[in-house]
């Protein structure tokens, strides 16, 4: 049975309390950070809807960059781990099953973080889960966010998830090579991009032809 | 739906203040949402409702105070409001970072805030 208290007014009492509720993740993203820089390491959080290309991506860049610096990959799967196994032919891979969570947190990086030898890494490519709404607040601890957006999509993908544009630092146009048969143009995209955020880096790419990785890779690098 | 985690993060901190303060009741509890934040209400309302379920704070509600954005724009010095994207084809205009006065990338100053800004109860 439910019960209902009245108060009467006089035993009201407010307090006011300003406790930010994002704040034990946002601590926690700021450790790992802490740990990564301790250890020249770069984490790059990787984000985009289900079937935009992210693991494909991740494959592509880690294949081009893993004979010049030390990469490992943290692959963020709600259940399976298929994108993990395809990717850890060639380097070390943390599998972080959110069972059915819908994006990564920090606690569960931190976690794959003391499971991962980081001397001698250079960069980690983290794989966030397929969901353009939900990772945007909750940062992990990485210096930078790439967003993939394919052009399989859709031409009004920018602008229907404009919150995850808005914290991404680099955005990634994927499957260009499929752009005509979808009749979208990548030059649209990239303007509702720029349009969200100006000045911020777009790069189209094709990991069947292989277009745009080499600019992704120099980027990554460089951050 | 990160409306759960935030929802469970709320419930934890709440009851946590309860059992503290030896509180009887808590009527409602009041939060601070920026309008950067793309925290839905009622979805927040709703899991908010469903975790409290069988707590001792079954009873309150969940209060909003929706605080709007201000950027900055590093590049004209621009403070104020910030520029909204009018036929982005949504039902209600589309923020942006981009600088009302000169187009470029502006800074977020106000409006991501996410927090518990009172709790009112009974002693």
């Amino acid at each position: 049975m439910i019960q209902t208290i009245e108060a009467s007014p006089d035993e009201i009492y407010d307090i006011e309390l300003e406790h930010s509720l994002l704040e034990a993740n946002a601590r926690l993203a700021k450790e790992n950070r802490a740990l990564l820089d301790r250890h020249g390491v770069t984490a790059i959080d990787v984000m985009g809807a289900i079937g935009s290309g992210k693991t494909t991506l991740i494959g592509c860049i880690v294949s081009r960059l893993k004979d010049q610096v030390g990469v490992a990959v943290f692959n963020g799967d709600a259940t399976t781990s298929s994108d993990a196994d395809l990717i850890a032919q060639s380097v070390p891979v943390v599998q972080i099953a959110t069972i059915n969570g819908c994006h990564l947190d920090a606690n569960l990086v931190g976690k794959a973080l003391h499971k991962t030898e980081l001397q001698g890494l250079r960069l980690i490519l983290i794989e966030n889960i397929g969901n353009l709404i939900c990772p945007a607040e909750f940062p992990l601890g990485s210096k930078a966010r790439v967003v993939v957006v394919s052009v399989t999509e859709g031409q009004y993908m920018v602008r229907k998830h404009p919150h995850m544009f808005l914290g991404a630092d680099v955005v990634v146009i994927n499957k260009v090579d499929l752009a005509e048969a979808m009749q979208v143009k990548v030059e649209d995209l990239t303007r509702d991009v720029h349009t969200l955020k100006p000045d911020i880096k777009v790069i189209p790419t094709s990991c069947k032809d292989g277009t745009g990785l080499e600019a992704v890779a120099d980027v990554l690098l460089a951050l | 739906m990160h409306e759960l985690s935030i929802a469970t993060s709320i419930v934890e901190s709440v009851l946590e203040f309860v059992e503290k303060h030896d509180i009887k009741e808590v009527v409602e509890v009041r939060l601070l949402i920026g309008e950067l934040m793309g925290v839905e209400q009622e979805q927040l309302r709703f899991c908010y409702s469903a975790i409290t379920k069988e707590t001792a704070i079954e009873n309150s509600t969940l209060e909003f105070d929706r605080i709007g954005a201000s950027v900055y724009c590093p590049h004209c010095n621009y403070r104020g409001g910030p520029k909204y994207w009018d036929d982005a084809l949504s039902f209600m205009p589309v923020i942006t970072l981009q600088c009302p006065e000169c187009g470029r990338a502006v800074e977020a100053t106000q409006g991501t805030e996410c927090a518990i800004k009172a709790i009112r109860y009974v002693a």
